[in-house]
């Protein structure tokens, strides 16, 4: 042990680096901030991905949705609509369709505040709303985990500048647990206030819906209500069975499109498009985010290779020297590695603290997460590899000098 | 201890193959003190670095202390280096940026000694060539006498058989030169084998033996020894 630490020549190269500070330096700074912005920027990555990687509740995979909107006049927006949802349904391969007010994810739709207690100055939660008959489950494919289905019964027409609220809700799971100090059980049966004053009863729970904003806080907290707009604008959400939405859904345009020609059917989008574009700009700042990581981790690593290229050929006679006095190959390649080591972990260290400094204001100016230590120490490990691979080629450059160059050069 | 049977070198560039030693036949015994003369781009250098293990030589065999050298790999030329032969340049070849104690401690390392065995070497090597007092002074602080006085602290703290020297006097006026010299000869008669390249007749004329090299061949000129072991070309 004691012979390997006295090979290794930690000793001599910490007090040569000392007096040779610049060049190392300016590598060490550079390892510190392409630290401090990588593991930030892996972690901004990360907290994207997650939100990404959110389930919506909805069978995103088989279902999609179209725009109906009425033009003729004299128009019984009622009766076509029944007749559009009955013709809908009564399609092979479809499971369930309902007309629906607003879609997940959308970045449009409604929000009401719901209140345990009745009052003008009661605090409440928000939460999303959907308006959906009694196929409006199924045709998302939310699951039920408590209390009933809407029936037929409860749904009613709602007019497009009216207030009234239905007496019946289905919450999701998040929602109720907002409400209900986290127990989302006890909130089955309960009767909540919407508008302040007007009383609903909870009458079954959803497991998850997220509500038409993604990047809302309560995203998670929705409800659905029997309700069914009556307007000369409306939408269907239509389940079909796995793996025939895409044939599905020309099928279905077409068919309303001629069977009423005092509307236009348009938009016609599957809830994966919806997706998709939802999470756009997280898709394109994370390209940019892992751009500038690539970017910064080459640029660190080809500033290493030059300052050791510098270094090697500055000390060339040197190196001869140390082969003549018994250096092996491997010695000197070992000494420039340990030197860049040494560098990097000057370097990580400054970059740490500097990665913690940028999350704590990332933390309190943009109410961001803490940052994760073990990303911290992935990302002090991988700069290190970065480190010792980027000095390798410059290390075995210098390895292959030759002990002949001690004699040969007169510099 | 040193025997080169048929040593040749050959430095190919291009289509022009330049012959640097030709069949060098030499044979050197323990405790000798051998100065190698001649002109410039005889070969001395060229012969030195093959002695030296250095480099390799194109053809021929070389022992040392009864090792062929020739059937060596890198790894087995440098571990020969340091634990058998010691080198002092002309050019003193201290790494600039160690101070002398860290500068003899380089061989030292490399043959993997504990530290304090280091510790002690070292400081014992710097008081025989009187720069015991200045050990974390760097190379820049010191004259070009005593650089050489560190470079050769440096050469005997691996205690080597064989003590190769490229002009060790070339930089240095001739009051060092002379002091580096009586350096020399007591570092011999203390049994350490030396093998000088010099430019210097009459530093020459003080070692035991004379080779002199002229377009790659080796010849000797005076051998104050008792018994005569060069065969060369004249």
């Amino acid at each position: 042990m004691i012979s390997l630490f006295a090979r290794l020549e930690l000793g001599p190269i910490f007090r040569a680096l000392m007096r040779n500070k610049i060049g190392a330096l300016l590598i060490a700074l550079q390892i510190a901030l392409t630290l401090t912005i990588m593991v930030n920027a892996i972690f901004m990555m990360q907290e994207r991905s997650q939100q990404m990687a959110r389930p919506s509740g909805v069978d995103e995979a088989n279902t999609f949705y179209l725009s109906n909107t009425i033009f003729a006049q004299n128009y019984n927006t009622q009766t076509s609509m029944q007749q559009d949802l009955q013709r809908i349904r009564q399609i092979p391969g479809v499971v369930a369709a309902t007309q629906i007010n607003a879609i997940p994810l959308s970045g449009g739709g409604w929000s009401m505040s719901l209140q345990t207690k009745a009052g003008d100055d009661v605090e409440g939660t928000g939460a999303a709303v959907y308006m959906v008959d009694e196929q409006g489950i199924a045709a998302l494919g939310v699951e039920l985990i408590a209390g009933d289905n809407f029936h037929n019964s409860d749904i009613g027409w709602r007019d497009v500048g009216s207030t009234k609220w239905p007496p019946k809700a289905l919450i999701s799971k998040a929602l109720a647990e907002a409400m209900f100090e986290g127990n989302w059980k006890t909130a089955l049966g309960k009767t909540v206030y919407i508008d302040n004053h007007q009383p609903v009863q909870i009458t079954g729970i959803i497991n998850t819906l997220q509500a038409p904003w993604n990047g809302w806080n309560g995203v998670e907290r929705s409800m659905l209500v029997p309700q069914q707009l009556d307007g000369r604008g409306s939408r269907y959400f239509i389940r079909t069975e796995p793996g025939r939405r895409d044939e599905l859904m020309p099928v279905i345009e077409k068919m309303l499109a001629e069977t009423d020609r005092g509307r236009i059917i348009r938009n016609v989008t599957s809830m994966e498009q919806t997706r998709d574009k939802s999470y756009q700009e997280h898709q394109a700042t994370n390209t940019i985010l892992l751009t500038v990581i690539i970017v910064l981790t080459l640029i660190t690593g080809f500033g290493i290779v030059g300052l050791a290229m510098f270094s090697i050929n500055r000390r060339t006679r040197q190196i001869g020297t140390r082969r003549a006095l018994g250096a092996s190959q491997w010695q000197v390649m070992r000494y420039f590695m340990l030197e860049n080591l040494l560098i990097s972990t000057a370097g990580v260290v400054l970059g740490t603290a500097g990665a913690i400094a940028l999350n704590i204001w990332l933390v309190s100016t943009f109410s961001m997460s803490p940052l994760s230590p073990v990303l911290l120490l992935i990302g002090v490990v991988a700069l290190l590899i970065v480190g010792q691979l980027a000095v390798s080629y410059p290390a075995l450059v210098a390895s292959k000098i030759s002990p002949a160059t001690a004699t040969r050069g007169r510099a | 201890m040193l025997t080169m049977n048929k040593i040749s070198k050959s430095f190919i560039t291009d289509d022009v193959a330049t012959h640097a030693l030709r069949d060098i036949q030499l044979h050197v015994n323990e405790g000798d003190f051998v100065s190698v003369t001649g002109p410039s781009g005889s070969g001395k250098t060229t012969f030195l670095n093959i002695a030296g293990l250095l480099e390799t030589s194109t053809s021929g065999e070389y022992l040392l202390d009864g090792e062929d050298i020739t059937k060596l790999n890198d790894s087995g030329r440098s571990r020969m280096r340091n634990q058998k032969i010691g080198f002092i340049f002309q050019s003193f070849n201290l790494i600039p940026d160690l101070n002398l104690f860290d500068n003899v401690d380089v061989p030292l390392r490399y043959r993997g000694l504990s530290a304090s065995e280091r510790k002690q070497r070292i400081e014992y090597h710097l008081d025989q060539v009187g720069l015991a007092s200045r050990m974390k002074h760097l190379p820049s602080q010191l004259s070009g006498g005593q650089q050489q006085r560190v470079a050769i602290a440096r050469a005997l703290a691996t205690s080597p058989r064989f003590l190769l020297a490229d002009e060790p006097t070339g930089n240095l006026d001739s009051q060092m030169a002379q002091s580096v010299m009586s350096l020399l000869e007591d570092i011999n008669k203390a049994g350490t084998t030396i093998l000088m390249v010099t430019h210097d007749p009459s530093l020459a004329a003080r070692a035991k033996r004379q080779i002199y090299i002229k377009d790659g061949h080796v010849s000797e000129l005076t051998n104050k020894n008792s018994n005569l072991h060069v065969v060369g070309e004249a």
